[in-house]
């Protein structure tokens, strides 16, 4: 499924975020040759200095990473650049830095040394301050002005779940001249604490990635598709194809990967569009505008939710199952377990709906 | 041993051996590894001073280095042979002292050696000086400001805000009496962080006390000096703001041979965070300069015009962060502060 975002035209809507994972030129054409669209650089800064051991941990859903930016001086990535090109593809450069004079100059470099376009990270989750640099419209919008008006290629800025309101910050990007937004940016994080020796997992706080995150980006997403016109990346927690297409059909043009990647390896991105492309061939979707938004007219208002009479039924069967996760979860006691097993009783049930989602077999479903 | 010896032993001309160490990728495989080969038997090595007379590039820049024993100067120091080892530059570092008379004598001394350009720390020369360096057609680039800086392309940090950041640190720590101790230089850096402090007091209606504010050379003797002199007032300050961490260095140990307790009865906020900022007791509070990569961003610009005289790079200044680095010195509450 070809996409178009930021202007490039890419063989499919996949790319591979910025992060360790993609800390070299080497790297990168490995990512590209796994048939990602497109791959991001690990963020690329002024000034790399040494990383702290260890800075990842990864609790089995989702991992705390504490590695700031690439080792690589801005002067080596003008080889990394081109090894990463030399077969070819899409190679985006993710740059960060604190004022604007400082990131215009590093994205120029980039555009200099090859890259197809810039992803501006400023919504960093460590190593900033206590103020989330990213939840600042004006900051992000002098930042983007100065990039813009010292590069041709086009640029996007990676936006953070940690904003009061991500919407504001995306008009900022659109008003300053940028061609999209990415969303979102790892979530600052502890990823936990050994209760035996008090110590926190890693040592510091990181950015949390992976599979829990996947609500909140979706989350984000939907909002700045609801606000902005503008292309937007969908990122957080996507491990397979229906991930990819949640955030296409809540008005992403395309998606970004890390952690599975991080976690799986490369051959993981290879599944991923195998698994979207016979996805779209079952339903007949030839062009990603077929998806993109598709579910954003279906998230309603308050106002707008009709209020129906359904209670939970057992699928006209009595259930004689005998986990009773339904009768726990039942916060208004609506279900029971009789001689014939277990039962709703249609005066308690409210209709919350919690119990359809609780029960293992999905035997329960609200109806009238 | 010399290029026609050379030449001369594989057989060649002399323009064939000029190729093979200049454009190697335009000779035959088979003559190449064979001058090469003779090059390396006679142990030969091109004149160095010649090739700068043909290509018009010496493979080598120039660094003024203000005070070699200020650490904040060897850290920019770092940062610019970092990036000129990678371009393959050689870089004579030339210590200054403070003395405008040796600047200029040593720039005039690089000039004449035909250096390909020079990034000035701290520069003694003003902005008329600086032009006239620039008409000279040699690519110069400025590290922090001194003096005035022309129409020179700039590194350098927004010393105004970072010292109100600073000023403003030791006010939401309770502290209402802050001494405002400043180097003689750099010049104007040092000023603009004045007004910072100035700012500072004023946006929170803190009366300024003139005798607060105290100039001293820029060293640990200088702190100490003033410290002292700070204890001497009839009022004294609870908190001192210095200009640079040599200076709050100084401060600290004045206060620990008159028995004041840091930061119990004096909290000290130093400038630049050199490496000592961390080791002192107790470690420094400090605005974070980004020495090294002002170095490091420095020399690129200036490679920037090496490579390429045309470059747009002209009058460009690149303004970086200064952050506050919170440490035990400045008598706060709150440890979340210690971790960003």
């Amino acid at each position: 499924m070809q996409t178009n975002f930021l202007g490039l035209k890419m063989k499919n809507p996949i790319i591979i975020s910025a992060g360790p994972w993609n800390r070299d030129g080497l790297s990168i054409k490995k990512g590209l040759a796994a048939g990602a669209g497109a791959v991001v650089t690990e963020s690329i800064v002024s000034d790399a200095m040494v990383d702290v051991r260890p800075r990842i941990a990864y609790d089995g859903y989702g991992a705390q990473n504490t590695r700031l930016y690439s080792d690589i001086q801005v002067e080596g990535w003008e080889r990394e650049m081109a090894i990463a090109k030399s077969n070819g593809g899409i190679v985006i450069a993710s740059v960060s830095a604190h004022t604007p004079s400082e990131i215009a100059y590093i994205a120029s470099k980039m555009e200099k040394f090859g890259a197809d376009a810039i992803e501006v990270n400023v919504s960093n989750s460590m190593g900033e301050s206590l103020e989330v640099v990213a939840s600042d419209a004006e900051i992000i919008f002098e930042m983007t002005k100065a990039i813009v008006a010292h590069v041709k290629i086009p640029v996007t800025v990676k936006l953070s779940q940690n904003a009061t309101n991500i919407s504001r910050v995306a008009k900022a990007v659109k008003k300053a001249g940028g061609s999209g937004v990415s969303a979102i940016n790892s979530v600052r994080c502890i990823l936990g604490v050994d209760i035996e020796t008090a110590e926190p997992t890693l040592s510091t706080y990181g950015g949390y990635s992976g599979a829990p995150i996947k609500p909140l980006g979706l989350a984000s997403v939907a909002t700045i598709a609801q606000t902005v016109d503008i292309p937007i990346c969908g990122i957080g927690g996507i491990v397979d194809y229906k991930s990819a297409i949640e955030y296409i059909m809540l008005g992403a043009s395309a998606v970004q990967v890390g952690t599975a990647v991080m976690v799986n390896g490369f051959e993981h991105i290879t599944q991923i569009v195998k698994d979207v492309e016979n996805w779209e061939k079952a339903h007949d979707i030839k062009n990603i505008e077929q998806l993109r938004g598709m579910a954003l007219p279906n998230l309603k208002s308050f106002d707008e939710m009709k209020v129906e009479p359904v209670t939970s039924v057992s699928d006209n069967q009595v259930c004689a199952e005998n986990c009773e996760k339904c009768i726990k979860a039942c916060i208004y006691g609506g279900i029971s377990r009789t001689k014939e097993g277990v039962t709703t009783d249609r005066q308690l049930c409210t209709g919350c709906g919690l119990c359809t989602f609780i029960c293992p077999q999905r035997k329960l479903k609200l109806a009238w | 041993m010399n290029i026609r010896n050379i030449a001369e032993k594989a057989g060649v001309s002399v323009a064939t051996v000029s190729r093979v160490l200049n454009h190697p990728e335009s000779v035959a495989p088979a003559t190449k590894k064979k001058i090469e080969e003779i090059i390396e038997q006679e142990e030969y090595t091109p004149n160095w001073f010649a090739r700068g007379l043909n290509f018009n590039k010496t493979g080598t820049i120039g660094l003024m280095i203000p005070h070699i024993l200020n650490p904040g100067h060897m850290e920019i120091a770092k940062g610019v042979e970092d990036v000129a080892h990678q371009k393959d530059y050689t870089t004579f570092m030339c210590n200054v002292e403070n003395d405008v008379h040796k600047e200029k004598k040593y720039l005039d001394n690089l000039i004449k050696r035909r250096v390909d350009g020079i990034v000035l720390i701290s520069s003694l020369l003003n902005g008329d000086e600086l032009q006239n360096i620039v008409e000279q057609n040699i690519p110069i680039v400025l590290v922090g400001e001194n003096k005035g800086n022309a129409n020179v392309p700039i590194v350098r940090i927004d010393c105004h805000l970072a010292a109100c950041k600073a000023t403003k640190h030791l006010l939401e720590n309770g502290y209402r009496n802050i001494g405002m101790l400043y180097g003689d230089t750099p010049e104007i850096e040092n000023m603009r962080k004045v007004s910072g402090y100035r700012e500072a007091l004023r946006e929170e209606k803190v009366p300024l006390k003139n005798e607060y504010i105290i100039l001293a050379e820029n060293t640990i003797e200088g702190g100490y000096l003033a410290g002292k002199r700070y204890l001497e007032l009839k009022d004294p300050p609870q908190a001192i703001f210095a200009s640079s961490d040599l200076l709050a260095i100084g401060v600290i140990d004045a206060m620990k041979d008159n028995d004041v307790r840091v930061p119990e009865e004096m909290a000290i906020v130093g400038f630049d965070n050199i490496r000592m900022a961390n080791i002192v007791e107790p470690k420094l509070t400090t605005i974070e300069k980004p020495l090294h990569k002002m170095g490091v961003l420095g020399t690129r610009l200036l490679f920037d015009m090496i490579e390429d005289k045309d470059s747009e790079v002209g009058n460009k200044e690149i303004l970086l962060q200064s952050k506050l680095k919170i440490r035990k010195s400045s008598g706060h509450k709150e440890r979340i502060g210690e971790m960003f």
